[in-house]
């Protein structure tokens, strides 16, 4: 007879259970309740009951329910919730790491073939997972002759300025962003400016010669496409009348820009296209000509760190175009209200009352514009993926001849677009709209 | 000694300008091959093919193996093309033994090497699809190519290294059904490829991309003796099924697609146009092939040949397939050489190459037809 | 290969290319008067006129260049299968002009008596032909460019490899 463990013990059983318990609690006590309570230290914690919740009374929810909401919500009013969590990071790989399984699976669907497909048992979702699990646990290789510092510096580096990048976005009305800058559409600029100076040191301190060309290819990418980039946004900073992001959505609560400047939202994305290194323009890094263009020496952690950085970036470029010409988090209201007795009266269950200080965590506006927000960037980054399926790649002086004649053009027509609406009076600040 | 080194490391002193590329082996744009590419910015001014990294000596295995065990591994070089390298050793052989080959027989070898000339040409499509960037163009014809791939499993019992040509005729006869299933995919695959043309032979990327590069002038087709698809998108109209009929080529009714620009473009399209010449051809031969009767000559064990030598030839999916037997009355030919069309594609590579962009390197290179392992033998 | 039969003595009798050859280099042997395949053998003092007067007859480029040991005879011949593009009479007609040079039994490839004069100014789709067989045989061409390696890895040190007395391991 076959035992499924024939060397079970019950006695041993019990004390690996023991053991487990042991350490669990151990570790709990020495690290982890200092953990919370350093967090908890540099909260503003909210007054409950005409009682100031101090760390250590923090501690109690643990014992009474009620108080979990409250700090909760003590911890969505930091920054670092902002930075780490909602309007920032976590909202940007959450939608970063859709974005890589939908391609792979948007792209397969179109070449008729199934995509991911074993990993995590439903269509291949943990594909990604499973993608990250072995580039960490690759070794890290360094060409002999790099320039060590520049090279280790430049992954980093990326993800920094693409996550600086995706900081600046407004996700939700009511002061969801990260960084409310004055001048948010120059900031958006200063940021991308700091991208092909990033490959350019990373593919010179590579030392090698298809991470040099791919570069310096990159570098003429970036630079010629950032000039029709800037010039297609000009029309909507005129008409909104403002620089900050979240200004410019508030300006189009009637009516989305790309209604009135839709060669400038064309020209828009073109350039994101070429500033993302997508096909038809990931000239940087053509596999048939250059191998991986400026990433061919990155392996392991490093790569993907690096396109993680471009995933971010994808998503905030797509969040710029939304924000700029489809009106951002503006739409139907579609979220229903928080029902108001159960803020007054607590939820009834029977013979139980339960009221729950705190409540609504969010508020309905927040909740709606979250979604139009996510649901228009999503959209944009389907478009923006949809060239891989049908396009080659072009060449480096058909990319510079679109980017200096056709696309510089076209950006100047918008902006006398802009200027013509803005001076008969239609739209703009004392516009008829 | 500069000459006797490796054209690699040779340390010549030159321009600081020009900075020297080695594309391949372990490039993904280069093949099992290696180009040493000089480029002055972004343009080729020096361009040196470095072949041979597949190189298996077959010439050399033939001299040891008699006329029959030779069949399996000369067909190596081409495995998707292994009907039709085959074809010209085995006529050859044919020649030199004075065997005669059944009707029946004849029309098999043309429809299986039709079919694998398509599994050929499919596989080049993908290649070129993702030389240039194009995934969908990749996995598109890789799909395909196991339509014929299975009926060619019907047919011989190898999905790809068939070794179905013998001296004398085919190894095995076709299976009852093959006729109905052979027509169902040829109807099926023409309507697929047609859809080539919306997703990559017409886009306007593409053909702004490949018009005008790599321009290979008529006159500079023949000087160089180009041959197969980069002879015929130069304008000259030179098939060897229509020029030297083997087989029963003359008996069916097909065409030639000659284009005149002479650009990777026209090079790339005519393989796509031969892919449907030949499901004309395969249609033809199913039509006219005798419905009955024997597929294969009983040879004598061990056969010799007389004190001479063949040449016989055959087009393949890459142009030209010579190949040269010299017998001297043993049962092993004495030597065996097969002239195929990559190889001699090849040299047009560093005359096409100089002074193009370095973006137009694989485009050009894989319109040529080449390939690495068939050039190697 | 017996090509020590002499030519025919009243050469208008062989029809074809083969006959125009030999008219023209009597000291050469005509090894197949098939008019699709005609085959002469050329001593290798006068396989440029030959090849220049090939041109002149129509062929325009070479299919194919073998080389072929013969250790009995101490020979390497090396066949140029010529062949036409331009010319349409010329359709299933492949020339194969043969010369021949000497061998040496412990070959200095490029260094010893085994040379062949060039083809490759008059066809010159014989260049990494041409090239090959000087790797594979030992037999350098002179005025060739380029006489180096090209399918075999650089630190190839044995014999070149198609010759006779090259054996495979096992065989």
């Amino acid at each position: 007879m076959s035992v499924i463990a024939p060397n079970f013990r019950l006695s041993s059983f019990i004390r690996s259970i023991l053991d487990n318990l042991f350490w669990i609690i151990v570790l709990v006590t020495l690290a982890g309740i200092p953990a919370v309570q350093i967090v908890l230290f540099y909260i503003e914690m909210p007054v409950i009951d005409g009682e100031l919740l101090t760390p250590f009374l923090a501690l109690t929810w643990l014992a009474d329910p009620s108080r979990v909401l409250p700090i909760v919500k003590a911890l969505m009013a930091t920054d670092f919730f902002r930075i780490a969590v909602f309007p920032g990071f976590g909202l940007a790989a959450l939608l970063a790491a859709g974005t890589i399984f939908v391609e792979r699976k948007m792209l397969a669907k179109l070449q008729l073939r199934v995509g991911p497909f074993y990993c995590g048992k439903v269509e291949g979702i943990l594909q990604l997972a499973g993608d990250g699990l072995k580039l960490i646990s690759k070794e890290i290789i360094i060409p002999a002759k790099a320039d060590k510092p520049i090279f280790w510096l430049a992954p980093v580096a990326f993800v920094g300025t693409a996550a600086a990048f995706v900081s600046l976005i407004p996700v939700a009305p009511g002061g969801w962003v990260v960084a409310d800058v004055e001048l948010g559409v120059l900031a958006v600029f200063a940021v991308i400016g700091f991208f092909p100076i990033i490959t350019v040191l990373s593919a010179w301190s590579a030392n090698s010669k298809f991470p040099f060309i791919g570069g310096i290819r990159a570098l003429h990418q970036m630079i010629s496409f950032e000039i029709p980039l800037i010039l297609s946004l000009l029309g909507v900073v005129m008409l909104a009348g403002t620089l900050n992001l979240t200004g410019i959505v508030e300006s189009q609560g009637s009516f989305p820009w790309i209604v009135f400047l839709p060669v400038g939202a064309v020209v828009f994305f073109i350039c994101i296209l070429a500033e993302l290194e997508r096909i038809p323009f990931d000239l940087p890094e053509a596999e048939s000509e250059i191998v991986a263009g400026w990433l061919t020496e990155f392996s392991g952690m490093m790569y993907g760190l690096v396109q993680l950085g471009t995933y971010l970036k994808l998503y905030a470029f797509a969040a710029i175009f939304t924000v700029m010409f489809l009106a951002g988090w503006h739409g139907p209201m579609i979220v229903p209200p928080f029902p108001e007795e159960i803020i007054t009266d607590g939820i009834v269950l029977g013979p139980v009352t339960a009221t729950i200080p705190g409540l609504p965590l969010f508020d309905q506006a927040m909740l709606n514009g979250t979604i139009w927000f996510v649901l228009k960037t999503v959209a944009v980054i389907f478009f923006i993926l949809l060239p891989r399926g049908v396009f080659p790649r072009i060449r480096i002086d058909m990319l510079l001849s679109l980017g200096w004649y056709k696309l510089i053009g076209l950006s100047f027509i918008n902006i006398f677009i802009a200027l013509g609406l803005l001076y008969a009076g239609v739209l703009g600040p004392g516009g008829v709209i | 000694m500069s000459a006797q080194l490796p054209p690699g490391l040779q340390l010549e002193k030159t321009d600081e300008r020009i900075m020297t590329l080695n594309v391949g082996p372990q490039h993904p744009g280069s093949g099992h091959m290696r180009i040493i590419v000089q480029i002055d910015g972004d343009y080729i001014v020096a361009c040196d093919p470095d072949p041979g990294y597949v190189h298996r000596g077959e010439e050399k295995m033939a001299e040891y193996r008699n006329y029959i065990t030779n069949i399996p591994h000369l067909e190596r070089p081409v495995i998707h093309d292994s009907c039709n390298i085959l074809y010209p050793y085995v006529l050859g052989v044919e020649d030199l033994l004075g065997i005669e080959t059944p009707e029946r027989a004849k029309y098999v070898r043309v429809i299986a090497s039709e079919l694998n000339r398509c599994v050929y040409t499919l596989y080049w499509l993908a290649i070129y699809g993702i030389f240039l960037g194009h995934s969908t163009m990749f996995m598109w014809p890789t799909g395909d190519r196991e339509l014929f791939i299975d009926l060619l499993e019907k047919m011989t019992g190898a999905r790809v290294t068939h070794a179905y040509m013998v001296p004398g005729g085919v190894r095995n006869d076709l299976p009852a059904n093959f006729e109905d299933v052979c027509l169902r995919q040829v109807d099926y695959f023409e309507k697929r490829i047609a859809e080539y043309a919306d997703v990559f032979y017409d886009n306007p990327i593409l053909i702004s991309r490949t018009e005008n590069t790599g321009v290979l002038s008529r006159t500079d087709a023949i000087r160089l003796g180009v041959t197969g698809s980069v002879l015929r998108a130069s304008g000259i109209d030179y098939d060897i099924r229509k020029r030297e009929p083997y087989d029963v080529y003359d008996s069916l009714d097909f065409e030639t697609n000659v284009l005149r620009a002479g650009d990777a473009y026209a090079r790339s399209k005519i393989p796509w146009l031969d892919m449907m010449e030949s499901c004309r051809i395969i249609r033809d031969a199913l039509s006219k092939m005798p419905k009955s009767g024997s597929v294969r000559v009983k040879l004598k064990p061990n056969p010799k040949g007389g004190m001479e030598s063949v040449y016989r030839r055959v087009e393949s999916g890459r142009g030209a397939l010579g190949c040269h037997i010299v017998s001297r009355k043993k049962p092993e030919p004495y030597r065996v050489k097969l002239s195929v069309g990559s190889f001699r594609n090849l040299i047009a590579l560093p005359y096409l190459l100089k002074g193009e962009r370095l973006g137009n390197m694989p485009s050009v290179y894989w319109s040529l037809n080449y390939w690495p392992v068939e050039a190697d033998r | 290969m017996e090509q020590s039969q002499p030519p025919e003595a009243t050469p208008p009798e062989i029809s074809g290319h083969a006959a125009l050859m030999i008219q023209r280099f009597p000291d050469g042997t005509v090894l197949s008067e098939d008019t699709a395949r005609p085959q002469v053998l050329v001593p290798k003092e006068r396989i440029l006129e030959a090849a220049a007067y090939a041109r002149e007859l129509g062929y325009d480029h070479a299919e194919s260049v073998t080389g072929v040991d013969y250790p009995d005879q101490n020979q390497i011949e090396v066949v140029y299968h010529l062949g036409s593009y331009t010319d349409d009479t010329l359709n299933g007609t492949i020339l194969a002009l043969a010369t021949r040079a000497p061998r040496e039994d412990t070959p200095k490839p490029g260094r010893d008596s085994t040379r062949l004069p060039s083809l490759r100014e008059v066809f010159y789709s014989v260049e990494f032909h041409e090239r090959e067989i000087f790797e594979m045989l030992g037999v350098y061409f002179e005025g060739h460019p380029d006489n180096r390696r090209l399918l075999l890895p650089e630190d190839w040190a044995d014999l070149p490899p198609l010759r006779k007395d090259f054996a495979i391991k096992g065989r």
